[in-house]
């Protein structure tokens, strides 16, 4: 079965390159980037070592659309499996097999992987902003997970070729949670483990609460409108 | 006779008009809502693209009901009677706020719009090396 990683990153040029190298050190080849109109060279950093397969968002669209996009090619490319983790190297490689396994040999169309199954290290606020996403996801999407916001996740060929996501921003990973329950996908979630490194702790602070709040905004109008 | 009669109403008529004390704000709104209903027209019968039926007469409501309380400022009062609301005032910014909430969603609903356009453009031009 031929599995893709995908990697949405925005201005990840100082770490793209060990988070590529520690997904190929986990024995996965087919890689995808998508740069989202990066400030800093994180195009050719990752283009160092994936010749063909990094894309380039010429405007930065926003993490919802740099996955679609990767998503979009590693399904012209031919996979079977994809996966989509975080191109600040929060998770880890590791972990990618649990979230393929249940696809490969029992059938499921997602697979979540989540941090609050097994939340070691995860800082009590973040904790709390989960739980919070995760009512209001269970709220407007009508599907209770325990980690609506994780981008850890693994998609079969048939549940990429059906979910279709509008949102941009931070709440894609809540409207795939919609699309799950609208297209009654067969999913599971999985414990993952989540490396809270000072760099990545830096781009989490980003999501801050004002973005959590844009992010819940988006997901009432996108219901409304 | 008749003519007598006639000239004599045409005379008072004109004596009511010189006593209404007419302010220049009316004038202004007059002028303004005459030219975008203008406009609006105008636009409608050359069949310019975007314009629909139902366009023109939101804008006929919208700017013709200004001219109306302008003219006839008591014509609010029915407003109010309409809307249920004590005191034609409130009743003009009740129905002025409504206006701007439509407004503003109809814009927002645009800006949508134009950004999901945005990002399946670029989505389209990153993948055009791969999908050639």
């Amino acid at each position: 079965m031929k599995i893709y990683i995908v990697i949405p990153a925005f201005n990840e040029s100082s770490i793209i390159q060990d988070v590529i190298r520690e997904i190929q050190k986990a024995g996965y080849e087919k890689i995808v980037v998508v740069d989202d109109g990066s400030a800093d060279d994180t195009f050719s950093k990752a283009q160092e070592l994936l010749p063909n397969t990094v894309f380039r968002h010429r405007l930065n669209r926003g993490k919802g659309a740099a996955t679609k996009t990767g998503i979009e090619a590693a399904k012209v490319l031919g996979a079977d499996i994809i996966v989509t983790l975080d191109g600040d190297g929060q998770h880890d490689p590791s972990d990618i097999v649990k979230l393929t396994a249940p696809i490969e040999f029992d059938n499921f169309d997602v697979v979540l992987g989540t941090r609050l199954l097994n939340p070691k290290g995860m800082p009590a606020h973040k904790i709390l902003a989960n739980k919070i996403g995760n009512f209001f996801t269970w709220y407007l999407y009508g599907l209770w997970v325990t980690d609506s916001q994780s981008g850890f996740r693994a998609y079969s060929r048939h549940a990429a070729e059906v979910i279709n996501t509008k949102s941009d921003r931070y709440e894609y990973d809540s409207e795939v949670i919609r699309e799950i329950r609208k297209y009654k996908l067969k999913y599971k979630e999985v414990p993952i483990t989540v490396r809270y490194t000072e760099y990545s702790m830096g781009k989490i602070q980003k999501q801050d609460f004002l973005t959590g709040l844009k992010t819940l905004y988006k997901m009432i109008w996108g219901i409304i409108s | 006779m008749r003519i007598y009669e006639f000239v004599n109403q045409i005379h008072s008529k004109i004596q009511i008009g010189i006593k209404m004390k007419i302010h220049l704000y009316q004038i202004a709104v007059i002028i303004v809502s005459s030219l975008m209903i203008y406009q609006g027209l105008d636009r409608y019968f050359k069949k310019q693209k975007n314009q629909s039926f139902l366009k023109l007469l939101i804008r006929l409501i919208v700017w013709g009901g200004m001219i109306a309380i302008v003219i006839y400022p008591k014509a609010s009062m029915s407003l109010a009677k309409i809307i249920g609301i004590e005191g034609n005032i409130n009743a003009i910014i009740l129905v002025g706020f409504i206006l701007i909430f439509l407004i503003i969603f109809k814009l927002i609903n645009a800006i949508e719009h134009l950004e999901q356009q945005i990002s399946i453009l670029t989505r389209k031009d990153s993948l055009e090396e791969i999908k050639k």
